[in-house]
């Protein structure tokens, strides 16, 4: 064809002006669908608001979650839910960036390339699980090993019930586990569910290493708390004292916090107890009752001025060490039952955590804040006896001892759902190194690439939480029986097949025939739900009562759960612990790595936006501001101020943090004015490099450099006791924080921002 | 109806723990585009409620003080004189409003602004195509070049009068934008309760009685802005006496 | 060649261009202030995947507004029928007696494909509105039926076959109106800014 130049030229203006108006206009503005089939409750332009459940953190909130034409959009608390009251976390809010996030895993694949190369091939389901059922169909069946995250509710029945049934075995993984703290729970406070405390009506509240308010254990329950702690109509605002190793967002909400030496902890708080009990400030029949009969002399070598220097606590406020600890000692003791001791997270993280924690919850022994309003509130056993079954988490110990079993064999077959252990275990176990091999099979339920699930050899997307069904027995519960309902607010976009892991477990069953009991007789998991609810809706009390069964299944759903706030625990008060025979399991806690110059402690914590690493996917975590350095998308070191001016470290600097593993990792310096001088402290959840957009490549992972310390009792990992050399690399470069995008307030006297008052 | 409200917020930093619930609340219900990385560095990050954190004294005496900032909503608001296309101004209901299709993004107000709490659109917004599916369809999306902040949540306040006052006929109060799911984002969000929205002029609702308090001041008051935000005072029974007032 | 008869083709030529730029900006003021002249389509009534004659419906089957526009009067958008609802109706009209555009929307229908409708109504970009309260004042404070109040913004959708925008729609035309009423609601306020735009 000859093209003329005018030809040319209209040619030319009208693909431009076409190119104009494709770029400006989305097509899409100039539609208005008709879609086929309309659901009643579905209706253009007006939202409805559905009650389900978080799982993104082990705190399961209850929220409402706000859907607009089949498309999620806001994730709020549930006013009515009894354990997050309506308030919520950063972590829930990102739940709806899981739900859409653009790297999503669609459908089912298959291994094509080498382990880890990232190379699979999409396949259909009915191919997918006819493999799966394939590599569940064999004779050595004990050699089939299931992990998932600490389960609760039905979902814990069905797994147990499947594993037991099927003859293979389960585990339930959570990186750096709180098992120290599970231990004392059963041990120390004789219960078999965890514990709730009534912050909200406590006067004196005493904590050791617990990041309460951040990430540990139920922060959002424990911040519905806290807030009344502080300003609650009708109380006197409570005094909240925090002894931590670091500066935690927690610590910086103390009225007082009291810097200690990593894992002195206990030692301290058998110093509090000798104070108590020497100066009689607590009934003499509780005195006698707790040492044995021996009296006020029993804590004698915990005297204050006898192990005062060996704590590492530094002046505070003109007072030294053992005067801080009398006085601490005596505000605990004079608000009697309405002082709370709690502890855990790096105070449970040592050889010695047991121990710290026997002696930090033993206080509340002594002042008989154990079971009482404004002290330790127990929880009674869920309902109905089918949510009662839990998975508690493995420890460290037990995962090495899993990579020698794949090692030699007698694992053979593993299947993954929720967890990301190659990412979240100690570099030393090298479960990644166990799971390269052509003998062992691996199954991944992940609707994401992480370091785990690029091992797999086939991939199961399960569904997202706001897309599936559950329950949830909450661990802590509000102190009286509750249980969550979890329901799909939307459908999967069109494109996406998720699966739910627990109908593919459910069909499994049936397609092996190994089982006909419930709840391995449901054909899907609603039906189990279902079938508990009917339990509940026997039991005719609590806030849900209804005639019929449909009409109470559609209560709970829309409550988002079954609470009876008169179903408290009745177990009689656990015994008082003898504070003579924890006096003499007393040790200083064992620090692996030199202590030589250049040498610091390294305590990690978990950011309170990615939390263990479970959220660096999500780009709205990512860019959450760590609330005291304000630092994001990035792993960092937080150093004091005035040592890192000695060394000659400037903030932005890259320095290598070896481990005494002789692993190392290198991120950018913090000037941190708080951390005490013989610290550091490093965000854990970093360090992914599967590809997923927004967390490849960033940062690095914390717990490789640990080495692979343990509580001496319980085999858990005590992530808190290593000290690391630092070196700079003598790179540096800008660090991405938030603090100085805007202008700071001149800390001007009468123009202060934060105005101070004494009450 | 409608011009017998003041809608204001009271904010109560003993309660703060500087968690940024709110913050990620507010991302998520306003469209605000993801921070990234980039825009750390270069200082172009938004966040439309923020939590500043003060340091006090020095090791081991060290405190760090959360306080939740978003716009003050002020009655005299200095980045209203400024605009040249009155792209922001103050209507009867105590917003301070910025009107996203006048503004010419002159950035006068955000430089005139003594709380730093507006922020300037220097790249369009950007999201994977996936990630639409979450936007919210009743906030416009600001291109570049256009300069936003808090509103209040103003479409949530609409909803709530066009579904509380409109078609139930009942007078708004705190306790119905509670019910209803119509508190800003931030506010519910809020796990100490930090944040208290409501009437002002309404002698019953919670942010009447609350900004009673004694312990009530507001932001730079001499300034003589009059924020329609009321802060309560950080509580430190170790303060030697009432250091700032 | 002389320098007049140099000037002239340049002067031609100046006249042209000013008479090409003053057309262009006619034809934009026009577009700013109302609407743009018909030429390239605009002001006509869009092609839609099925001829729907609005006359046939609303004249002669006598059907309401909010019958198929369902939720005019409960929400922001007024929504157009699901497919599944042309059905209640066209279950039984159809076949070798109904127009042959009736057989598209059951082909719709059984094939399960949605019908992407063109939009007529076109707003501005940055305002968000919502039809329930408009057809809330018209019909409790003015007193209009469904019918007369929907056509007090779209036209005689009753004549129509084709569904075309009457009315500019742009801020002008919204403000006149909020303007003139603003003494009968109860809502004083409805000039504000903060009315539509957020």
């Amino acid at each position: 064809m000859r093209v003329s130049r005018r030809d040319f030229l209209r040619l030319a203006s009208f693909s431009t002006l076409g190119a104009v108006a494709c770029n400006v206009f989305d097509e899409r503005e100039f539609i208005a669908q008709s879609p086929v089939r309309l659901p009643e409750d579905l209706v253009t332009g007006r939202d409805n608001w559905y009650a389900t459940l978080c799982r993104h953190c082990p705190e399961t909130e209850g929220l409402v979650v706000r859907v607009m034409e089949g498309r999620a959009k806001k994730v709020q608390g549930n006013p009515l839910y009894p354990t997050n009251l309506g308030g919520h976390s950063v972590r829930c809010e990102a739940g709806l960036q899981a739900l859409y996030h653009p790297d999503r895993i669609a459908g089912p694949l298959t291994r094509e390339g080498p382990r880890g190369s990232g190379l699979y091939r999409s396949i259909g389901w009915d191919e997918a699980l006819d493999n799966l059922r394939g590599q569940l169909d064999r004779s050595d069946r004990s050699a089939v090993l299931t992990v998932t995250e600490p389960l609760r509710g039905s979902l814990a029945h069905l797994v147990s019930s499947f594993t037991s049934a099927y003859g293979g075995r389960h585990m339930a993984f959570q990186p750096m586990e709180e098992a120290t703290y599970a231990r004392v729970v059963r041990d120390v406070l004789g219960q078999e569910t965890m514990p709730t405390f009534d912050i909200k009506n406590t006067q004196f509240l005493l904590s050791f290493g617990a990041d309460f308010l951040s990430t540990w254990t139920a922060p959002v329950q424990f911040s519905k708390g806290y807030g009344e702690f502080r300003q609650g109509q009708g109380r006197e605002r409570g005094t909240f004292v925090q002894v931590d190793s670091r500066f935690s967002m927690t610590a910086a909400n103390a009225d007082d916090w009291i810097p200690i030496e990593p894992g002195m902890e206990g030692k301290l708080a058998l110093s509090i107890a000798q104070v108590i009990i020497s100066e009689e400030l607590v009934n003499e029949a509780v005195i006698r009752a707790m040492t044995g009969g021996q009296g006020a002399s029993a804590l004698d070598a915990f005297a204050p001025n006898r192990i005062a220097q060996q704590l590492g606590i530094p002046p505070l406020r003109g007072r030294g060490p053992a005067e801080v600890i009398v006085e601490l000692a005596r505000d605990f003791a004079r608000h009697g039952s309405h002082s709370l001791a709690i502890g855990g997270g790096s105070a449970a993280a040592h050889t010695n955590g047991l121990f710290n924690l026997s002696a930090i919850y033993a206080l509340n022994f002594l002042v008989g804040s154990v079971g009482t309003e404004g002290g330790i509130k127990f929880n009674p056993p869920p309902p109905i006896s089918e949510l009662a079954t839990t998975l508690p988490p493995a420890t460290t110990a037990e995962w090495r001892r899993l990579k020698g079993e794949i090692d030699n064999g007698s694992i053979k077959l593993l299947l993954f759902r929720g967890v990301n252990p190659v990412h979240g275990l100690p570099a030393d176990i090298d479960l990644r190194d166990a799971l390269d091999s052509d003998d062992v099979f691996t199954v991944s339920f992940s609707s994401f690439h992480n370091e785990t699930t690029e091992m797999a050899d086939l991939i199961l997307p399960d569904r997202a939480f706001l897309e599936d069904w559950g329950d949830d027995i909450p661990q802590p519960g509000p102190g009286f029986e509750i249980v969550g309902m979890q329901q799909p607010v939307v459908n999967p976009l069109p494109g996406m097949s998720p699966l739910s892991f627990a109908d593919i477990l459910l069909r499994m069953a049936h397609e092996l025939n190994i089982d006909s009991a419930a709840p391995l007789d449901k054909v899907t998991f609603q039906d189990v739900l279902k079938d508990h609810a009917r339990k509940l809706h026997q039991l005719d009390r609590g806030s849900v009562r209804e005639a019929t069964f449909e009409a109470f299944w559609n209560r709970l759903l829309q409550q988002g759960g079954w609470w009876d706030e008169g179903a408290v625990a009745t177990a009689s008060l656990p015994p008082s612990p003898n504070l003579v025979d924890i006096a003499n399991q007393a040790q200083d806690p064992r620090i692996t790595g030199s202590r030589d110059p250049n040498t610091f402690y390294l305590v990690p914590f978990q950011s309170i936006s990615l939390t263990d690493g479970r959220g660096a996917h999500l780009p709205w975590l990512q860019s959450t501001n760590d609330p005291i350095t304000t630092v994001t998308w990035t792993t960092w070191v937080e150093i004091n101020t005035a040592v890192a001016e000695v060394i000659g470290l400037k903030e932005g600097d890259f320095v290598k943090v070896e481990g005494p593993n002789g692993k190392s990792l290198t991120a950018q310096i913090y000037h941190h004015p708080a951390v005490p001088p013989e610290v550091i402290s490093i965000p854990v959840g970093q360090g992914h490099t599967s590809d997923i957009r927004y967390s490849k490549d960033r940062g690095q992972n914390t717990l490789s450099i640990l080495g692979l310390p343990l509580d001496e009792e319980t085999q858990a990992l005590a992530w808190a006791s290593t000290r690391v050399r630092i070196t700079k690399t003598g790179e540096r470069e800008p660090i991405p924080k938030f603090e100085g995008i805007v202008p700071a307030f001149r800390p001007n006297e009468e123009d202060a921002i934060v105005k101070v008052t004494r009450g | 109806m409608a011009n017998e409200h003041k809608w204001g917020m009271v904010v109560d930093i003993d309660r703060c723990t500087g968690c940024q619930a709110c913050v990620v609340a507010c991302q998520a219900e306003n469209n605000i585009p993801i921070n990234e990385e980039k825009d750390f560095l270069s200082r172009r990050a938004k966040q439309w409620i923020r939590i500043d954190r003060v340091w006090e004294g020095e090791w081991p005496n060290v405190k760090a003080r959360f306080i939740p900032i978003l716009c003050q909503h002020c009655e005299n608001a200095p980045c209203e004189p400024v605009c040249p296309v009155y792209a922001t101004y103050h209507n009867n209901e105590g917003l301070n409003v910025q009107v996203y299709n006048r503004c010419v993004g002159t950035r006068y107000c955000a430089n005139n602004c003594p709380y730093q709490v507006r922020f300037f659109n220097f790249f369009d917004p950007e999201w994977p195509s996936s990630l639409w599916n979450q936007l919210n369809p009743d906030v416009t999306v600001r291109s570049r070049g256009i300069m936003e902040k808090c509103t209040f949540c103003v479409q949530r306040i609409r909803r709530a009068e066009r579904t509380i006052e409109g078609q139930r006929g009942e007078e708004l109060s705190d306790q119905k934008l509670k019910e209803g799911n119509f508190m800003p984002a931030c506010v519910t969000a809020c796990p100490t309760d930090t944040l208290i929205f409501g009437d002002m002029k309404d002698p019953n609702s919670e942010v009447s009685r609350r900004s009673e308090d004694p312990r009530h001041y507001k932001l730079l008051d001499k300034l003589g802005t009059d924020p329609n935000v009321v802060y309560l005072k950080k509580v430190d029974p170790h303060v030697v006496e009432e250091a700032h007032d | 060649m002389s320098l007049k008869m140099k000037l002239i083709p340049l002067a031609l030529g100046g006249l042209l261009t000013t008479a090409v730029l003053v057309l262009v900006a006619i034809f934009v003021l026009r577009a700013w202030w109302n609407t743009p002249f018909e030429v390239f389509g605009f002001g006509e009534a869009p092609e839609q995947p099925i001829a729907f004659p609005h006359n046939q419906h609303v004249q002669i089957d006598g059907i309401s507004c909010a019958f198929c526009h369902r939720n005019v009067t409960e929400g922001d958008a007024a929504t157009i029928l699901p497919v599944e609802g042309c059905l209640f109706c066209h279950a039984t009209i159809q076949g070798d007696q109904a127009p042959p555009e009736v057989a598209k929307v059951v082909a719709y229908f059984n094939e399960n494909r949605p019908i992407d409708w063109k939009k007529v109504h076109r707003l501005p970009d940055h305002v968000q509105f919502a039809h329930e309260p408009h057809i809330r004042f018209l019909t409790q404070v003015q007193g209009l039926s469904i019918e007369q109040s929907c056509s007090t913004c779209h036209g005689n959708v009753r004549e129509m076959v084709e569904v075309e925008q009457v009315r500019s729609l742009k801020m002008g035309d919204c403000v006149d109106c909020h303007r003139n009423n603003q003494v009968f609601t109860e809502n004083k306020d409805i000039t504000d800014c903060t009315t539509c735009h957020y």
